[in-house]
């Protein structure tokens, strides 16, 4: 689901800045071993100069075209992303808007839920980055790609895909940290929270089970998130 | 021959490490005639996804001056439960957990396919990681916005229980405390002055708590005094607060009026981040971050004044002894860099500026303790935030690639003694029966210390053959090496990786073409120009080149045929196809209607000859009949991409065309075959002529191979 891209470097600030690949591309495993471009190949020992086979150039060179496609053409390999002129990514068009109801409202409900476990202090700080959100959004500040991937965040909050929801917001504070910083660490601490809520309900659930099937195993050690 | 290269590759695949020779010369006299040293390269931590670490503690031989580890080189008495080891042929008894062995019930670190093993040490505390961010704020508003954000960025990647802390500097040092309440606090250092590192401790507070750091707490780990420090909290505690810090940074206040440059305390402020982990916490994984937009130009390990019109000193300063500041400020990061490196931490520099700014000086701190060093233009470009983004990348199994805190322990079997060691590393001075008293890198010991690594990072080793010439080939025929490296894995579990390899001995008067037939002339070539870099740190440049030289005809006059004082006759065979001889990155590549990649590891550069870029132009790319030059323009972009979506650090990349002014990055790179001084004497106008005076390789050729038969030489 992550966006896969590539921008261009910034030319003005960089001399020969690489192009930037969204954070999806990056973590991307390998994926089909190509040729290895590595391996090296020996020159002829009599070390004399290799003559290739072409044409002279004496000035312009006569313009033929070039040879024509006559077998099957190469089909394009899986994953180009790099453009004989590195373009920006034209995003598709949306066919239906995110609104700010659907991510906001499961982002408070969760939050909710945390009231009771978590200090008020940072209950009352994810509070007011979720109320920056808000406002960025309303006042038409976030880009379409921060909203698309800001519900499906929430999507996997709320069926409880924790590392999901993390590795989405993590991509968000790769690709857009200029739009999402000041808020995102909320959303982040907020899917902490809701984890570690989560297993101890879970361990609380496993041991009244335990009590109640009378097991001696003792619980699982709870990893660390 | 094909069976070697297959066996080149299987061994560095399998135990990541790759010997200049195979076949080791039997005695100190044969094998120094060899010219190229017996040597390997090794990866320490090389990435292995098929070999899970076993959840056991090595098993090692009782013989106090030997301590190797169990191997499948050692013989074993499975009746009697006796091992002997190999190095020292001590017998020793099993352990009572392995009463169950057995011929068909081996324990793996017995079976040959483990000549590498991994084992997972269960006691002592599990520290956290850390990383103390180093913050020039004398930098312009874009680049410190950029920089911000990538920081703010960086926590959403860094691992809920690692510490991080924040010093910023400019004229002032501030190290900030973190806390969770609203208001927050730093505490201020005048950045004139350096100051010890009781001083540091003792001006942030920073007593030794009653119980000592280093008793290790049993049970599992809970609040442990560890967190306690008001300067490195935990990131799941601190992360909201510290976004909020980072985002409220300033430019530094102090106004930098005409003709002069900002001050910018980078001396004092490493000093400080260095004392205050040293005083929190010694001998546990941490990485000082230190980013920087230009060079300290106040206090100790200043490398150049305020005043614009005095430039930061040149190479012809250095040359003749004139660069003021330099001797100073080198010792002050070495002294630096030497202590981090005792409390096991590293340094990583991220320099990003368009002029200089000081790496000369600094590059000890990294150097010497396994950090990273990155130069870019601004903090605000892809490379720098992608390279930045990619020291946080993740393993197979989502854990950090980065280690900490390695130790590694070379023993040999008593024909090889250690001569010494070329890397990110330092010396921990370890005497013992295989450290030879010849030294080649960093040498008078067979342990060193390594900060800071990755599964990519490689020591090159360097060995010596201690048999007297004309003994007899040691029994069994083969010499053997263990290689211990315990570390701190990203997960925190301490580990220790055993690699253990023989090979077999040969004696060259009479099997020098089996020693040269397992001759690995890339991992030579890196060794050797590893040692000629080394030299050069502490030589003048034409010494090191001379010497060079002189081995390279050396080897020549070992393993050429030919018919003295006549260089037409002269051959190597085979094995010396690569190393020593020209390369094919030639200046006759460059063609019309060619496409050319070059990668240089730091530069990825695409290059169309001069009739592909006019197809390119006239738009032959878009035509349906014209679509294998579609394909063709694309080829090299995927090549380009698969690099660069995957190498840290990330290249420049340059995509330029015959006639570019960016086409230089190529053309100064290829052997100038033909430049404006042969050109017409070939009587051929095919390639590119490069302009210069250097020589092609050919050139140098012609002139070894007249040396290396020359009775003279």
């Amino acid at each position: 689901m992550a966006e896969l891209y590539v921008k261009p470097g910034n030319k003005e600030r960089g001399w020969n800045d690489p192009p930037q690949f969204s954070y999806g591309l990056q973590t991307l495993a390998g994926g089909p071993k190509r040729t290895p471009l590595t391996k090296r190949i020996a020159a002829p020992q009599d070390g004399s100069p290799r003559v290739p086979v072409s044409q002279t150039s004496q000035g312009p060179p006569p313009m033929g075209p070039p040879p024509p496609s006559s077998q099957a053409s190469r089909p394009p390999p899986v994953g180009s992303y790099l453009a004989s002129s590195v373009k920006p990514a034209n995003l598709p068009v949306m066919e239906s808007e995110t609104l700010l109801e659907d991510v906001l409202k499961p982002l408070e409900e969760a939050l909710e839920d945390c009231r009771g476990h978590t200090k008020k202090q940072v209950c009352d700080d994810i509070s007011r980055r979720l109320a920056l959100l808000q406002e960025q959004w309303a006042g038409g500040k976030l880009s379409v790609s921060v909203k698309k991937r800001m519900a499906l965040l929430v999507q996997e909050l709320s069926s409880h895909q924790w590392d999901a929801a993390d590795n989405i917001h993590c991509s968000l504070m790769v690709d857009h940290v200029t739009e999402v910083s000041q808020w995102m660490v909320g959303v982040k601490r907020l899917i902490a929270e809701k984890r570690n809520l989560s297993s101890e309900e879970e361990a609380n659930e496993e041991k009244s089970t335990a009590t109640a099937e009378e097991f001696q195993t003792v619980p699982g050690v709870q990893e660390a998130p | 021959m094909a069976t070697y290269l297959e066996f080149i590759q299987q061994n560095e695949e399998r135990d990541g490490v790759r010997f200049s020779w195979n076949v080791w010369p039997s005695s100190r006299l044969e094998a120094t005639r060899m010219v190229v040293p017996l040597a390997c390269l090794l990866t320490p931590l090389k990435e292995r996804p098929d070999l899970p670490p076993v959840q056991y503690e090595p098993v090692l031989c009782s013989r106090p001056t030997c301590k190797a580890i169990l191997n499948p080189l050692c013989q074993v008495d499975y009746r009697a439960k006796l091992w002997a080891c190999n190095f020292c042929f001590q017998r020793n008894q099993f352990p009572p957990a392995y009463t169950g062995i057995s011929e068909v019930n081996q324990p793996a670190e017995l079976m040959p396919q483990f000549s590498t093993i991994e084992y997972v040490i269960q006691r002592g505390a599990q520290s956290p990681l850390i990383f103390l961010y180093v913050v020039d704020t004398c930098l312009e508003e874009d680049d410190l916005q950029a920089l911000k954000e990538s920081l703010q960025m960086s926590l959403s990647l860094l691992p809920p229980d690692a510490l991080v802390g924040l010093i910023t500097f400019g004229r002032m040092v501030q190290v900030h405390e973190l806390s969770c309440e609203g208001i927050s606090k730093s505490y201020v250092f005048r950045g004139t002055k350096d100051l010890t590192a009781k001083q540091i401790q003792d001006m942030l507070g920073l007593t030794k708590p009653a119980m000592p750091m280093q008793q290790a707490r049993p049970g599992p780990p809970q609040e442990h005094p560890f967190v306690s420090s008001r300067f490195l909290q935990p990131v799941h505690k601190i992360d909201m607060n510290l976004t909020d810090l980072l985002g409220e940074l300033q430019r530094d206040p102090w106004p930098v009026t005409q003709g002069k440059r900002p001050l910018r305390s980078t001396g004092v402020a490493l000093s400080i981040a260095v004392g205050l982990l040293e005083g929190t916490f010694p001998n546990t994984g941490a990485r000082i971050m230190l980013f920087t937009g230009g060079p300290p130009t106040q206090g100790p390990g200043m490398v150049v004044g305020d005043e614009l019109k005095v430039p930061i000193r040149s190479w012809h300063d250095i040359e003749k002894d004139n660069a003021r500041f330099m001797k100073k400020a080198t010792k002050h990061y070495e002294m630096l860099a030497n202590r981090t490196a005792t409390n096991g931490h590293c340094i990583d520099i991220y320099a990003c500026a368009l002029d200089q700014t000081g790496l000369l000086e600094m590059k000890c701190c990294a150097n010497l303790t396994g950090g990273h060093m990155v130069m870019g233009d601004s903090f605000n470009t892809s490379l720098f935030k992608q390279t930045f983004q990619r020291i946080f990348s993740k393993d197979f199994n989502g854990d950090f690639r980065m280690a900490f805190g390695a130790t590694l322990e070379v023993k040999t079997s008593r024909e090889l003694k250690v001569a010494g060691a070329i890397g990110p590393c330092v010396s921990l001075n370890v005497k013992g029966p295989c450290v030879s008293e010849n030294e080649l890198g960093v040498g008078g010991t067979n342990q060193w210390k390594i900060c800071g690594l990755d599964p990519t990072s490689t020591l090159g080793i360097y060995f010596e053959v201690v048999n007297q010439h004309n003994a007899p080939v040691p029994q069994g025929g083969r010499g053997a090496i263990q290689f211990v490296t315990q570390y701190q894995h990203s997960s925190t579990q301490r580990r220790i990786r055993v690699t253990t390899i023989a090979r077999n001995w040969a004696d060259a008067q009479s099997q020098l073409r089996h020693i040269e037939a397992a001759f690995d002339q890339e991992a030579a070539a890196v060794l050797m120009a590893r040692l000629g870099v080394f030299r050069a740190e502490s030589e003048e440049g034409p010494d090191v080149l001379r010497w060079l030289d002189r081995q390279l005809i050396r080897l020549c006059q070992k393993f050429g045929q030919y018919n003295k004082e006549d260089p037409t006759s002269f051959r190597l065979s085979d094995s010396f196809s690569l190393y020593p001889q020209p390369v094919l990155l030639d200046s006759s590549s460059i063609l019309a209607d060619r496409i050319l990649l070059m990668d240089t590891f730091f530069q990825i550069v695409i290059y169309l000859g001069e009739t592909i870029a006019q197809w390119r132009k006239a738009g032959y790319q878009d035509m349906p009949e014209y679509e294998n030059f579609k394909h063709l323009l694309q080829a090299p972009l995927d090549d380009a991409q698969e690099i660069l979506q995957a190498r840290f650090p990330m290249p420049r990349y340059i995509n330029t065309e015959h006639g570019g002014s960016q086409a230089r990055f190529l053309l100064s790179k290829v052997n100038p075959s033909q430049t404006h001084n042969n050109l017409y004497a070939w009587g051929q106008e095919t390639g590119a002529p490069i302009l210069t005076d250097d020589v092609s390789l050919q050139v140098f050729m012609d002139h070894l191979k007249k040396l290396a038969v020359s009775s003279a030489c």
